[in-house]
């Protein structure tokens, strides 16, 4: 399935925003556990071809992966998992796999739009995004940056999941659970649930005990 | 003013490191915050009110989702500067009602209809921008969980209020009948939105002690000059034209001169004679009012099946 | 499909299956195509997220500001990845003509009270989420999609039990006010597990023992009674799936579509 967001107009919005949406460092390394990176088969290209092909679409990767989550700015798009894969097809063409975390994320377009303005800075020649749906996005696809990156700004990270899916209970479950949720300022254990559905749909509303912080954390899915 | 009990506070404050929940304050500096911060709360829910008018209408679905986003997100910060709130002590159910009698205050700029689609670009660009330059600063607010709350707010609405400028461009772009309604829509929200930043400095009674606590960091003439300097390219950008004929740029200040702001309406609107005052107050006191069996009857089976209390809805 | 729709005095449930007697697996459906099938799924969560999107501004408190909005925009994105694969999502949402949509007519029913929309939350989540489980285990069109959307239905029907629940288990008020709900809706709860053409690896007859079984099972710890009255109105020319729906929805339309409408070809 295919869903081309447009090329958005260059907007001095961002100035508007004043606070800029905090980039999340020079272009993010390629982070354990991300997608390896695909290199179109082309039969006369030479070794030395291949090898500065692969390093292009490294480098093309690291500058898409770098693009800042347009709901949650302190995550980069490849931090946050939502980076399926780039394929360079020849003659500066490149094709971007995106994945949305949620179905009905209202800025897949605009994140469509941004890694195609990064990339045909960067020097691509044309950029075709494309959203694929399997397999579904979970938040163990949030790198160990990501995480980090999420309690730096005061948003606690999802847990892991492993196999199970685990569901945020509307009620508070009983004390003493084995994966407390901790408070992203002070590291108390010790937090509440106030609402399982907070700002954006990847969130949950909490509140620390200890230091009566309120913060969100990110569900797990 | 505090001269001892609250030294560390001063100190703190002269430093120009932050105020937690759990250090002394004078109780001034309390009650200014939580007034502060509960009515930036009260705007976040009304605000939702002008915009939802048109989720059921929204051209498109893709419109449809980035609105409905919207609001959730209005509704999940008010939920966060609640809580901020209830730091310093304040409930949120005592907050709410102080909002429904009418003892607290929301942004006016709400006060205003969203009369065509474009309105809702026009709230984007210009009420969200205008909110932005003034959250901006506040994220070096002295008291931290507001200032940390302003910088989560501030980076989830810079999305919202992009979205806002490019809905208005795909309208001045579109047929002659969406530039025309964009236009119109600008025309009416751009004098309300220069109102958002508040009466001139000389007229501002609570700002001198807002700055010297630095809850308060930049006074409103000057962040009403940041956010036209801010506007008026864009506004060239989008091929829409701002309704003041007095706008220009001043080569010497270095800044744009605008036209004078109709204080009278300001006032008017603030004493509740605006256009929506009465709809936006009343709507909200019904949604809690006819809300009221539902919490009853949560707070019910907490009551008989939590083994704790739940924190729950007001 | 205008079979007898009967209760069942004394059952637990007061639903038939009525694909039971068929082989009531994936080959059991009518015939219709994929994009027959989308258009259906499609068309259900686009008009309950219309409806849920209504209550913006109006929730009974502030958590549930949010989890409704988010609900509904959880429903509109499976709704436009449905659409998108008959065709125009836009096109589709906003110029067809009310006889042409295929939703059930539960979800295009008015919210009416809290406790009116918590109902039809209750009976469509239970269907959607045992609906995507069984498309998420077999690899049709609508796997990947079955797959992503299924967690989130998850959450979708736990908070529509969480608050049948606190409202059936309330107080006598909030119980009076969720049983009138759960009466009047039953009649449309008939459609949900019928199977739709073009739908296929779905055992209808799982799916609504499944469904009457959760149901049951919810109303009963909210303390609250199972209605046994017929889960559908008894009527040939056919239901939603038929593009038959009740005249609420024609307003619905008329409000949803105006705007569309009147700038034909204009992009937003």
């Amino acid at each position: 399935m295919v869903s081309e967001g447009r090329t958005t107009a260059g907007t001095p919005a961002d100035e508007v925003a004043g606070a800029p949406a905090e980039a999340p460092g020079a272009p993010a390394k390629l982070t354990e556990g991300a997608q390896g990176v695909q290199v179109t088969e082309a039969a006369q290209v030479t070794q030395g071809a291949q090898v500065t092909e692969a390093t292009e679409a490294a480098r093309l990767r690291a500058v898409a992966a770098a693009v800042p989550d347009p709901e949650l700015p302190v995550i980069g798009l490849g931090d946050l998992g939502v980076l399926r894969g780039l394929r360079l097809l020849g003659a500066g063409r490149v094709e971007v796999e995106l994945t949305p975390t949620y179905t009905g994320c209202p800025a897949v377009e605009a994140m469509a739009g941004e890694v195609r303005r990064a990339l045909l800075a960067a020097g691509a020649a044309e950029v075709e995004v494309r959203r694929v749906l399997a397999p579904p996005w979970s938040t163990d696809d949030i790198t160990a940056e990501g995480r980090r990156r999420l309690a730096a700004a005061g948003i606690a990270p999802p847990r892991p999941l492993g196999r199970a899916p685990v569901t945020v209970p509307l009620l508070p479950g009983p004390p003493g659970e084995e994966h407390p949720v901790r408070c992203p300022r002070c590291g108390a254990a010790d937090t509440e649930l106030i609402s399982r559905f907070s700002a954006t749909p990847c969130t949950a509303l909490r509140r620390c005990a200890r230091c009566a912080e309120p913060f969100d954390q990110v569900k797990e899915r | 003013m505090h001269e001892g009990v609250y030294r560390e506070f001063e100190e703190t404050i002269a430093a120009g490191e932050r105020i937690e929940p759990r250090d002394a304050m004078p109780p001034e500096y309390r009650a200014t915050l939580i007034r502060q911060i509960a009515q930036h709360a009260h705007s976040e829910i009304i605000g939702m009110q002008p915009e939802a008018n048109w989720i059921t209408r929204a051209p498109s679905l893709r419109r449809k989702a980035i609105l409905i986003a919207k609001v959730q997100d209005e509704a999940g910060h008010g939920l966060y500067l609640y809580g901020a709130a209830e730091t310093l002590g304040a409930r949120r159910d005592e907050l709410l009602d102080r909002l429904h009698a009418g003892r607290q205050k929301y942004s006016s700029i709400f006060n205003y209809p969203t009369l065509t689609w474009a309105d809702v670009g026009a709230i984007g660009w210009l009420v969200d921008g205008a909110a932005i330059v003034n959250q901006v600063p506040l994220c070096r607010c002295s008291y931290g969980p507001y200032a940390r709350a302003m910088t989560r707010i501030c980076k989830e609405e810079s999305f919202h209020q992009r979205q806002g400028y490019e809905l208005l461009l795909a309208l001045s772009h579109g047929t002659e009948e969406q530039h025309e309604m964009a236009q119109d829509a600008v025309n009416r929200w751009w004098w309300p939105s220069l109102m958002m930043f508040g009466p001139p400095d000389g007229e501002s009674p609570r700002t001198e002690r807002s700055m010297a606590w630095k809850i308060k960091r930049h006074t409103n003439d000057e962040l009403r000059q940041r956010f036209v300097d801010i506007v008026v390219p864009q506004a060239a950008s989008l091929g829409l034209t701002l309704p003041d004929p007095l706008l220009r740029w001043n080569e010497e200040r270095g800044h744009h001169d605008f036209g004078p702001i109709d204080w009278a309406e300001f006032h008017a609107v603030l004493r509740g004679e605006g256009p929506c005052n009465a709809q936006r107050l009343g709507q909200r006191r019904r949604a809690h009012e006819e809300g009221a069996w539902v919490r009853e009857a949560a707070a019910a089976y907490a009551a008989r099946h939590a083994a704790r209390p739940a924190g729950r809805a007001a | 499909m205008n079979g007898p729709a009967t209760g069942g005095p004394g059952r637990a449930t007061g639903v038939v299956p009525e694909a039971a007697g068929a082989a009531g697996t994936t080959a059991g459906t009518a015939s219709g195509t994929t994009e027959d099938a989308a258009l259906a799924l499609g068309d259900d969560a686009l008009v309950l997220s219309h409806r849920l999107a209504e209550w913006a501004g109006h929730a009974p408190a502030l958590e549930e500001e949010v989890a409704l909005a988010n609900l509904a925009l959880d429903l509109l994105g499976q709704a436009r990845t449905l659409l998108t694969m008959v065709g125009d999502e836009d096109r589709l949402a906003f110029c067809r003509q009310e006889r042409a949509f295929r939703n059930v007519q539960l979800v295009e029913q008015p919210n009416g009270d809290f406790a009116h929309t918590i109902a039809r939350q209750l009976y469509f989540s239970t269907y959607q989420e045992l609906l995507w489980e069984q498309l998420a285990a077999g690899d049709g069109p609508f796997a990947p999609l079955a797959a992503k959307a299924g967690p989130e239905t998850a959450y979708h029907r736990d908070h529509a039990v969480t608050w049948t629940l606190r409202l059936g288990d309330g107080t006598r008020l909030s119980r009076e006010r969720m049983q009138r709900a759960v009466d009047a809706l039953w009649r449309y709860t008939g459609e949900l597990t019928r199977p739709v053409a073009g739908l296929a690896g779905v055992d209808w007859a799982a799916l609504a023992a499944g469904w009457a079984e959760r149901v049951g099972a919810t109303l009963r710890a909210a303390t609250l009674t199972v209605p046994e009255a017929p889960a559908r109105a008894v009527w040939s020319a056919g239901g939603g799936r038929q593009g038959i729906h009740t005249e609420p929805f024609g307003r619905l339309l008329a409000e949803m579509q105006h705007l569309h409408r009147s700038h034909p070809g204009a992009r937003w």
